[in-house]
This record gives C-alpha cells, sequence and structure tokens, in this order.
C-alpha cells in the first residue's frame, strides 16, 4: 500500500515520517516515533488507554489514522516531565498510589492533563464523571480520583480541604 | 521496622507514569516478524478444507501455518497439573474441528501486524457445522456430539460425594431444610493489556527467548519447552512490565506454543499482541458454576449441616496448566466457611461446552463464598430471623479448638470481629430505620453483608513443609557497593512487589530502602514457582522467603564484621547500611567495605566466613503466626430505582484482616481493585453466549467494564491481627473479589424484599432488578 508522509510536532518536536492511509495515529507514534508510552488496550475507542493531546484535545489515538494528524501539534506522556522533573498531576499521582500495572496510566493522565487545563470544581463526583470515559481494573479507580484531586489542589485549581 | 508498615511511594511508579514502562509489546527486535490469527466463526464444526495459498501470495506474508503444521512442529499440549480430569489430547492449533468460536485454526506471520491481517482474511476454511454444546443441559445431553471425539462425552470429571460430620442426623434433627439453586455467570479477567508475547530463535546457539505478558514465568517455560520439544538450558522466558493479569496470565495458551514455534521454523523474531476482541472471545473466562445445595436449621436459626452438588462448565479446551477442575477441590474445603454445622456433603463434576476455556480469576474458589452467603441470606429471610443474628449465632470466634467442618483449625481467625465492625461501621440499626422510613416513601434501600475466609496462607496442617508448592525461595545478593539485589519468583503485574519486597528486605538487613533493587521474571535468573504471582502468595511466601534469605545474609555479614572488628556478631548491628558495634556508632564498617573485602581479599577473612554473599534459601511456612486465614466481611448500602432496575451503591465498607500490613496504599490498592471486579461481575459484566454457541460480548461495548462512575467510594478498615509476629503478614489480593459479589447480591435481594425476592443467579442488570422488582423490565 502506498504511504503518505506525515510531518507533526510532538512533544514540541517536529517529527517526520511516512505511513499507509491505514495506520492508526497510535501505531505510528508507537512504531514509527518509538514513542510507545502511549498504549492500546482495545483499539476501538472505549478503554482510553491511548489518550493523547492533539490540538489541544484529548483525543483517542487509536480512532485517528495518522495521515489525519499530520500538521497537528501532538503531546504524548513521555512529554509530560520537563526537565527530569514529573508534571504536578505526574507527581499527585505517585503520591496517591494511583496506579498499579500501568497500562491504562498513559490514557489517565492525558484525560486528566486534559481536565486540569480547564476551571472546574475538581469534586470527587465531578472527577468520577470526567474519568468515565477511561478504564483500569487494577484500582477501583479510587486512588485515581484521589491523585487527580491532589493535583487539582497543588495546580491551584481546587481549595485545600474543600468539600467532596 | 522503618519501612514495613508505610505507604513508601512505588518504586514502579516513576516508569509507569513517564511512558518509560516495557511492556511486551514496546520491544522491537531487528528482523521481528509480527503473527495474527484464524480464527473460528462457528462453536462447533468440523474443517472439511484449509486454502491457505491466497493468503501465503499476500504482499508482506512470510508464512502461513496450519494445525498440520504445528502437528509437525509440536507435541501435544499437556499438564503435570491435570488432577484426574479427562485430558484430550490437541495441539496448538486445531487441525480436525473448531471447539468454541475463537478457536485458533491457522497462523499468519508477516512483516507488519497489518499485513498478517490481510494475510488472515485470505485464508479460506470450509467448515462442517455441528450441533453446539452451549450450556450444563446439553453438556450432558447425550444426542449432543462429545467435543473431542476420543473422550466420548462432555462430562470431564465427576468427583463422588465427600462427607463430613453426620450428614443425615444433622438433616433428621432439622426444623426446616432449605434450599436453593445458585448460579453464577462467565465473567472474564479482563487485564487493560491484553496477552502477547515476542519469540526470539537464535539459530546460532539453539537459544529460544520468549518475552511475554505472564504472571507465571516458570510455568509458561514449562510448557513451551515440553510442547515444542526444546530442550530447557537453552530456554527462557522473560517478563518485564506486565499490564495486570488477575489468574488470566497464569495459563499458557495455544498461541504462545505457536509464537514460540514461528519463530523457531522461521529463525526470526515472532511478535503476537492480541487485539481486544480476540481477548474477549478466545483468552478465558471464569466463573460459570451453578450449585444446588440444602441447608438443615433449626427454628431458631442454629445451623446443622449442608448438602451442596456444585457442576462447573469448563469450557472447550483444558487450561493449562492448571485445570480448571482443581479449583472446585477449593470450593469444597471452604464451602461451609466460618460457622458451626455438624454434616457437610459436597459432589460435583465438570463439564465441557464449545466456550472459551475456563481460566483462573482472582480467587478461583469464589463461588463457595457466593453461595453461602447468598445461601444465608435466604435462610434467615425464610426462618425469619435478622440475617446480622443468623450469622451472629453461627459463627466460629477462633477459639483453640475451632475448626471448619472439612476439619481445618482456624484458631484466631477474626471473622466476628470482623463481622461487628462492619456491621458497626454501615450503621446496620441505624439504616434499618432509614431503610422503613424510605419504604413508606415508596423508596427501596437494602444492605449486605457477606464474611470470607481466604486460606492465605492457611493454617499449618494445609502446608506442611511449604504445601503443595514447597514454599517459596527468593535469592539476596550483597553488592560490592553495600546495595542489595532480592531476586524473587514473584512475577508482579501491578501488585508493587519491587516496593513491597524492598521495604521488607530493608528493614531485615538495616540499609536503606533504595539500595534495594527487586530482580523478578527471568527465568534464568529467578528461583523456580509453578505460580510465580497469584493466590495472594506474595505477602506470606515471597515475603517470607525474602525475610529468611535477607536474615542468612545478615548473619554471614556479619560473621565477617565480626573478624574484622573483632567485637562478637550479638554486638553487632546494621544501621543505614553500616555494620555498627552497638552503642559505638563511630566504629561502623560500611556494607560495601564487607563486600569489597569479600570479593579482594578472600583469604583474609574470617575462618568459615568465605563463600558467595549471595543466599537461596526456601521458606517453608515455619514461623508464621497467627491463625493463617485472611479473611473479612464486606457490608454496603445501595438505593434501587425500581423502575429503571438501576442500582446505586450509597456506601461500601471493608473490614479487612490480612494481618501485618506491608504497605497500606498498595493493600489498599488491592482490595478496591478487587471490590471493583465484584461489583462489576455483579452488576455488569457478562461473558456471554447464545444457544448456539454464538459469543455475544467481543466488544467493550458489549462487555462492560465499570467505570469511575460507576463504582462507589470504598471505606477500608483493617483488624491486623497478630501485628507483631515475624510472619504475620497475609494474603490480600483475592479477599475483595471473592467477598463483594455476597455482598452486593446480598444488599440488591434485601432491598427488593418488599418484592418476594429470592436472588438466586448472581448476575443482576437493571433488566433483571426491574424483572424482580415487577416493574417495566428493559
Amino acid at each position: 500500500m502506498t504511504k503518505q508522509s506525515v510531518r507533526l510536532t510532538v512533544n514540541g518536536r517536529e517529527r517526520e515520517g511516512s505511513a499507509e492511509p491505514r495506520k492508526t495515529l497510535a501505531d505510528f507514534l508507537r512504531e514509527d516515533l518509538q514513542l510507545t508510552g502511549t498504549h492500546l488496550g482495545c483499539e476501538h475507542g472505549v478503554c482510553g488507554a491511548c489518550t493523547i493531546m492533539v490540538d489541544g484535545d484529548a483525543v483517542r489515538s487509536c480512532l485517528l489514522f495518522a495521515v489525519q494528524a499530520d500538521g497537528c501539534d501532538i503531546l504524548t506522556i513521555e512529554g509530560l516531565e520537563k526537565d527530569g522533573k514529573m508534571h504536578p498531576l505526574q507527581e499527585a499521582m505517585r503520591d496517591c498510589h494511583s496506579f498499579q500495572c500501568g497500562f491504562c496510566t498513559p490514557g489517565f493522565l492525558m484525560t486528566a492533563y486534559a481536565y486540569l487545563q480547564e476551571d472546574h470544581e475538581f469534586s470527587e463526583p465531578e472527577i468520577r464523571e470526567e474519568l468515565s470515559g477511561n478504564l483500569c481494573r487494577c484500582t477501583g479507580y479510587q486512588s485515581i480520583v484521589a491523585g487527580v484531586q491532589l493535583a487539582a489542589v497543588r495546580l491551584g485549581k481546587r481549595q485545600e480541604g474543600a468539600s467532596s | 521496622m522503618r519501612f514495613v508498615g508505610e505507604s513508601i511511594p512505588r518504586v514502579e511508579d516513576r516508569r509507569i507514569l513517564t511512558g518509560r514502562g516495557k511492556y511486551v509489546d514496546d520491544l522491537t527486535l531487528p528482523k521481528m516478524l509480527h503473527a495474527a490469527f484464524v480464527r473460528s466463526p462457528f462453536a462447533h464444526a468440523r474443517i472439511k478444507s484449509i486454502d491457505v495459498s491466497a493468503a501465503r501470495a499476500t504482499p508482506g506474508v512470510v508464512a502461513v501455518f496450519t494445525g498440520d503444521d504445528m502437528r509437525r512442529f509440536c507435541n501435544p499440549v499437556s499438564t503435570s497439573l491435570a488432577f484426574g480430569v479427562k485430558f484430550p489430547e490437541f495441539y496448538p492449533l486445531t487441525s480436525d474441528k473448531v471447539r468454541f468460536v475463537g478457536d485458533v485454526v491457522a497462523m499468519v506471520v508477516a512483516e507488519s501486524r497489518y499485513e498478517a491481517e490481510d494475510g488472515c482474511e485470505l485464508v479460506a476454511v470450509d467448515y462442517d457445522q455441528l450441533p453446539a454444546v452451549a450450556d450444563y443441559d446439553d453438556a450432558i445431553d447425550p444426542t449432543k456430539p462429545a467435543l473431542f471425539d476420543e473422550l466420548g462425552d462432555n462430562v470431564v470429571i465427576t468427583n463422588a460425594p465427600v462427607s463430613w460430620g453426620d450428614v443425615d442426623a444433622a438433616f433428621a434433627e432439622a426444623d426446616r431444610v432449605v434450599s436453593a439453586s445458585l448460579r453464577q455467570h462467565r465473567v472474564a479477567p479482563v487485564p487493560m493489556e491484553t496477552r502477547g508475547s515476542v519469540a526470539d530463535y537464535d539459530a546460532s546457539s539453539g537459544e529460544l527467548t520468549y518475552y511475554a505478558s505472564t504472571q507465571s514465568p516458570h510455568s509458561l517455560r514449562l510448557q513451551l519447552a515440553n510442547t515444542l520439544g526444546h530442550p530447557m538450558e537453552r530456554f527462557r522466558v522473560l517478563a518485564n512490565d506486565v499490564g495486570g493479569g488477575f489468574g488470566l496470565k497464569g495459563s499458557v495458551v495455544r498461541e504462545d506454543f505457536c509464537v514460540a514455534a514461528a519463530s523457531r521454523e522461521l529463525g526470526r523474531p515472532v511478535k503476537w499482541i492480541e487485539d481486544r476482541n480476540e481477548h474477549l472471545i478466545a483468552s478465558g473466562q471464569a466463573r460459570e458454576e451453578m450449585v444446588q445445595i440444602e441447608m438443615a436449621v433449626k427454628a431458631d436459626g442454629t445451623f446443622l449441616g449442608m448438602k451442596a452438588k456444585l457442576i462447573m462448565d469448563a469450557g472447550a479446551y483444558p487450561n493449562v496448566p492448571f485445570v480448571s477442575a482443581m479449583f472446585v477441590g477449593l470450593m469444597q474445603l471452604l464451602m461451609p466457611g466460618p460457622y458451626r454445622m455438624k454434616g457437610y456433603r459436597f459432589e460435583s463434576s465438570v463439564i465441557s461446552t464449545n466456550k472459551a476455556a475456563y481460566v483462573a480469576y482472582r480467587g478461583p474458589w469464589e463461588m463457595e463464598t457466593w453461595v453461602r452467603e447468598r445461601l444465608v441470606d435466604i435462610v434467615a429471610h425464610e426462618i425469619g430471623v435478622d440475617a446480622a443474628e443468623i450469622r451472629r449465632k453461627n459463627m466460629m470466634l477462633g477459639a483453640p479448638d475451632d475448626r471448619l467442618i472439612t476439619g481445618l483449625t482456624v484458631k484466631g481467625i477474626s471473622s466476628r470481629e470482623s463481622l461487628d465492625r462492619a456491621l458497626e461501621y454501615i450503621d446496620y440499626a441505624g439504616f434499618r430505620k432509614e431503610q422503613e422510613a424510605a419504604r413508606a416513601q415508596g423508596r427501596y434501600l437494602g444492605v449486605g453483608f457477606a464474611t470470607f475466609i481466604e486460606a492465605a496462607p492457611g493454617p499449618a496442617e494445609m502446608r506442611p513443609g511449604g504445601g503443595m508448592f514447597g514454599g517459596e525461595r527468593a535469592k539476596v545478593a550483597l553488592q560490592p557497593d553495600g546495595h542489595l539485589v532480592v531476586t524473587t519468583a514473584q512475577a508482579p503485574h501491578g501488585q508493587g512487589h519491587e516496593t513491597t519486597l524492598a521495604q521488607v528486605a530493608a528493614d531485615e538487613m538495616g540499609v536503606p530502602f533504595e539500595h534495594v533493587r527487586v530482580v523478578h521474571g527471568d527465568t534464568r535468573q529467578t528461583p523456580f514457582s509453578v505460580i510465580g504471582t497469584g493466590g495472594s502468595r506474595a505477602s506470606t511466601w515471597a515475603t517470607g522467603a525474602t525475610i529468611v534469605s535477607t536474615r542468612k545474609l545478615r548473619e554471614h555479614v556479619l560473621a565477617i564484621a565480626s573478624g574484622m572488628l573483632e567485637i562478637s556478631p550479638e554486638d553487632l548491628e546494621i544501621i543505614d547500611g553500616v555494620v555498627t558495634p552497638k552503642g559505638v556508632p563511630q566504629r561502623g564498617l560500611p556494607l560495601a567495605q564487607i563486600a569489597m573485602k569479600a570479593l579482594m581479599d578472600p583469604a583474609s577473612l574470617p575462618p568459615g566466613t568465605d563463600g558467595p554473599l549471595e543466599t537461596h534459601e526456601r521458606f517453608t511456612g515455619e514461623g508464621i503466626t497467627g491463625s493463617g486465614w485472611s479473611g473479612g466481611t464486606h457490608a454496603c448500602t445501595i438505593e434501587v430505582d425500581v423502575a429503571t432496575g438501576r442500582v446505586k451503591i450509597l456506601r461500601y465498607v471493608v473490614v479487612e484482616d490480612c494481618g501485618r500490613v506491608i504497605n497500606p496504599a498498595v493493600v489498599d490498592g488491592q482490595v478496591c481493585g478487587g471490590v471493583a471486579q465484584g461489583i462489576g461481575a455483579v452488576l455488569y459484566e457478562r461473558a456471554a453466549y447464545d444457544s448456539e454457541g454464538n459469543f455475544l460480548t467481543s466488544t467493550f461495548m458489549d462487555y462492560l467494564l465499570p467505570t469511575s462512575a460507576e463504582i462507589p467510594h470504598i471505606e477500608i478498615h483493617h483488624l491486623e491481627t497478630d501485628p507483631d509476629g515475624a510472619f504475620g503478614f497475609r494474603g490480600v489480593g483475592e479477599g475483595g473479589a471473592v467477598v463483594a459479589p455476597a455482598t452486593l447480591t446480598n444488599a440488591i435481594d434485601d432491598a427488593l424484599q418488599p418484592f418476594g425476592s429470592r436472588v438466586c443467579d448472581q448476575y443482576l442488570p437493571p433488566a433483571t432488578v426491574a424483572e424482580i422488582a415487577g416493574g417495566a423490565s428493559a
């Protein structure tokens, strides 16, 4: 099958490659750009493990073709750390023991990252609703919800000790 | 103790939070090929012919293998852990018949996964359909064809009745005999990472390296080497980060053999990553059992006896290495639970159907807890005794001579304390009043609770010499810089053993936590374990092994230091990696100095201390204190919308006793995860087949996993009985999943009492709940 060229910005770097039109963006990131931090849990858009930021929105990279992302600005889990220091969201999730096996982690991080860009209440019920498009099988979600809430506090998005 | 008992941040977290985890699909090897499988669309059919010529001609396709090829490459799949079941002859790919939707018929190997799937599209298989064996009734119907011709029928094993106590006398004494037929449905473990592997055969050395997403590397190696007929000195299994397993990844699947055989045949690395559709269809499912049970009771609620007859649906192909029939033995042993009774009889059979294999799933014996705790509630309702009171009346207190009716000692169990505490935390009495008031307003609240006990590790008589798996080993080695490497037989896949075992070793040795590295998942380095991580074994067996090995290493180090410092070992301690005379810290000797002396100048060591500073001890369970039983009680309150059947969980309380807690955050994570799976099983999840054996839930739009919006906040309380025992850690991985289904079904049944509810099926989706309530069913 004929390949088409794909140019995009990933985690602040210009990247270029070529992909068959049928190749998903997730596969392109993982195979062609060796960015294996993005995971594939279902390849049909339900589990959310492959969530990345595309032009500022949280998007499922298994549901986009690489050629559709030509010219886009992409952020993946590998781009959250700056100068060897984890993003406050990552630190909060470590401090809350948010994850176990780590497979769903990139999707939750990117979904939560997008959520934390906006202004919200960051109450427990709201966080649970916002994260409900991502599946985790290990944790029962409690520690992930706690991690996002702690990040919201540390990022100044929520008052410490606010109700619920 | 400086680290044990603390929620130390996990060693694993930095890599998984920054995208640096190394899961099997992240591995790329030079010249690597990709495999995909052609699977059966039919539940039961004979294969008339397979034409692979078009597939072989597809661009990028390197090879297409069929069942006949695998018969040449491999021995039949076998196991030494068949537990007396009828074990058919079968190969990695089938060639005569397909036996479930998803059965593997052909394997296409290509330069890319996309091209391998192109090839699969072009494999033409001609089938002759057979009647499907879709359920318990079909399996014992003599007019239905046997799945495996040579086995004659579809009954895998029939176990004769086993009795304890005087069952007939117990039933003769009864005022009432309450009977029920209780069914639980197929669900699936569903780790977020599917199965997958990369096989790398090196033709120059004859070495086959198999990278896998597994929780049992040694079992995988044994099974693969056996079926491939490959010498084990040239067979290594490696598991790096593994994205969940829950029992499923202890199984060795037929695709594993195919991937390894293909690499050996082609002389190139072959990767296979199962997609989610394949996973749901074919990787294995669990829990499908039915129990007919009778309980003999006195009018006042005193239990007298129990008779149970269980059938398990094991699916088509036997699970290896552990056939699922082995779990029946645990169900038999534990079904009466911590309740006094005078007689108990259990009989069972395991049947085969045209479904995916029955695999282990987090607490594979869970049926015993669900059946017992559901039955106790049914009995309570039928004789008009409160569900809490009937439990209190019959529950053992853990007195020195207390034994389960099946004979196991339960001295020191905390079932009763956990029940009392759970009811207190949920405010049982208060909630009953609230429930009554709500009912008057047409709102239906319910409260449910259930108690479990888990033999993790079990009382001493269950594990002579380390039990059926011979205990567990660990290696501990002092490095030249004074740091420690602990090599464990565990194969963690989310449990955080790199953290928890390091906490234990650091405390035992007297070194900083950061100085301990835990190594796992490489069969060339790790001690043998047929299980790896499973059976809630880590906190008892792996911890014990780490302690005894570290202790022996410490003695060795102190013997050397004693000679160097001319101070008796009893007067030395190790603090922060420095051997120090008690009370004279300035005379300390860093471990690095001792390690280097042992390496560079062994001739000057004190007599009898030469030798590697490395230990490899086996923990046999000696020194385990306390009852040996993990356990606890869960309680939850719910509200049911009787019009829609929606169940809203209001509160979920856990009172858990897993002995001494190593890392509270890790333990709580295990509990919450298990509870979520139990809730999912009751309200959302079902691996559904129709009466023709067609599989109906092959995507995440059909097989529904609970999300953060469905799982409630879970309140956890630890009893930590025997917190000071040296080996006081007990298993915690499975209990949540074991007892949550009983807790929630009891609450739903309680809420629906005004409608005459008597829940006997564990699966309670909205349509069923609404139907029980007599409302509009969806």
